[in-house]
């Protein structure tokens, strides 16, 4: 990590310090993709006790996993919503089991609403996080007027069932209409990419 | 343009909003209770599928008929089933009529169900009976029933139906039964005696029918529509060579209730809904 970022536990603390239901935008660097991994799952979620719905569009389930195993971060309460390895065609795709539900594509945004629904449902957790990882891989597959009104409803949903959630979105890869898009349906934002100069 | 009623029943959005049991009308909120009050009146046979009910606004009028129709693979089956079993479990006897599968490969397709129990069929609650077996009960061997033979399968459906205390039915599917009854006089016949001796008897129906993936008709001999007091239409929707299963209530005598489109998944937790995205569509 460089030294100007923001670390794992800063980002587990901003957390840690927003009231239960609440949406947060969690704009990062490529950089520090593992710190925040650790922050979210691991020193937040973990911590707090909590069911982790991962909506995953950047990379495969599979990949993620590996990560929290390299990171020795225990994940057996994260349960995956795989939009991207169906996609991959030739590529070895994850297996659907009690902790991966795979959506045919990220362009089945209403199906990705739905497997949410049916984690959220399914756990036993008092207490739900979901994470969307990330924003900017919708937004590859999907035009923002979509995107925008699945955030609205996705979020609006998730917090009349008390469930935190957290939006990913990469600094490098964003564009205004992506930034509005996140806040407008977020009530606080967590910048953990680098940091601005002034 | 959409009329007023569909603009703000799109406003309704069940599923992940379940659990608030809250509707957002022209910007208050009112409890779904409070609004079955106001709109009415008629007791409500709640489904059991919450995003249905949200739709519905509490449910489907008491002692309705409705056709529940769509083409092959969108879930009619699921969702009828899953109304009897919600219905079973709330301590009201619930009658499957299967025309087209037998009822053991029925229930091979429910077992999955996380809410299913056995028990409910052991006890008597759910009961499967299949209607081939029937007609030949009734020795109704020819294709095409006689009107004599018409009233008489009426009868013995609504008499089956009070034996058993029922008050949730599904047939499966009204079509492969019009099928048997070729005119459009037979099967308006039918069903009109059908559907008032179970509406006598408290009994809200549904109908399963069967149209073809490209029909814009809501059923095969387009009496059945006419006839039914509420219509619940699904379908599979190809959007960017995406296919959705989608649920849409067309109409629905005695209540208020939401025409706009819904997304549906079959879960081991049942039929889960979610309002279909626009994407600033203007189609």
């Amino acid at each position: 990590m460089s030294p100007e970022m923001i670390s794992a536990q800063q980002i587990a603390n901003e957390l840690s310090e927003t009231p239960p239901a609440s949406a947060v935008s969690l704009q990062m660097s490529v950089d520090n993709y593992l710190d925040v991994i650790r922050g979210v799952i691991d020193l937040f979620a973990n911590k707090k006790d909590m069911d982790v719905i991962y909506v995953t569009a950047t990379i495969s389930s599979d990949a993620i996993k590996r990560v929290l195993e390299a990171l020795d971060i225990d994940s057996s309460r994260v349960y995956f919503v795989d939009c991207i390895s169906h996609i991959m065609m030739g590529a070895q795709s994850a297996q659907q089991d009690e902790h991966t539900t795979l959506v045919e594509s990220p362009t089945m945004l209403e199906n990705l609403m739905l497997k949410v629904e049916y984690l959220i449902r399914r756990s036993q957790s008092k207490n739900k996080l979901v994470v969307i990882d990330s924003i900017n891989s919708l937004a590859i597959h999907n035009n923002n007027w979509i995107l925008s009104e699945f955030l609205h409803i996705l979020v609006s949903g998730l917090r009349s069932r008390e469930a935190y959630t957290i939006i990913l979105s990469v600094e490098e890869h964003s564009t205004p209409e992506i930034n509005n898009m996140v806040n407008l349906v977020c009530d606080h934002g967590i910048h953990a990419g680098k940091k601005q100069e002034g | 343009m959409e009329s007023l009623e569909a603009s703000v029943d799109e406003m309704v959005v069940p599923s992940l909003f379940c659990n608030r049991k809250e509707t957002i009308i022209s910007g208050s909120r009112h409890s779904q209770e409070s609004m079955v009050q106001k709109s009415g009146e008629r007791e409500r046979c709640a489904t059991g599928l919450e995003g249905l009910d949200t739709i519905l606004y509490g449910g489907i009028p008491r002692a309705n008929t409705i056709l529940l129709t769509g083409s092959c693979g969108t879930g009619k089956t699921s969702l009828a089933l899953e109304f009897l079993i919600h219905g079973a479990i709330k301590g009201e006897n619930s009658l499957f009529i299967s025309v087209t599968e037998n009822s053991e490969k029925l229930l091979q397709n429910i077992m999955p169900y996380k809410f299913f129990d056995k028990n409910l069929i052991k006890s008597g609650r759910l009961v499967f009976v299949d209607l081939p077996i029937m007609y030949e009960r009734l020795g109704m061997t020819k294709a095409e029933l006689s009107m004599e033979e018409i009233d008489l399968l009426a009868a013995a459906i609504s008499d089956l139906a009070a034996e058993l205390g029922t008050k949730r039915l599904v047939i499966d599917s009204i079509t492969s039964v019009c099928y048997k009854l070729k005119t459009s006089e037979k099967i308006r016949d039918f069903i009109l005696k059908l559907g008032k001796a179970l509406s006598d008897l408290n009994c809200t129906s549904i109908l399963v029918g069967e149209v073809p993936a490209d029909s814009t008709a809501y059923s095969s001999f387009g009496v059945e529509e006419a006839i039914a007091d509420g219509i619940i239409l699904m379908a599979n929707m190809e959007r960017r060579g995406d296919l959705l299963r989608t649920l849409q209530v067309i109409k629905m005598r005695g209540t208020m209730h939401s025409r706009a489109k819904y997304v549906l998944d079959l879960t081991p937790m049942g039929v889960l809904l979610v309002p279909l995205l626009k994407g600033g569509s203007t189609g």
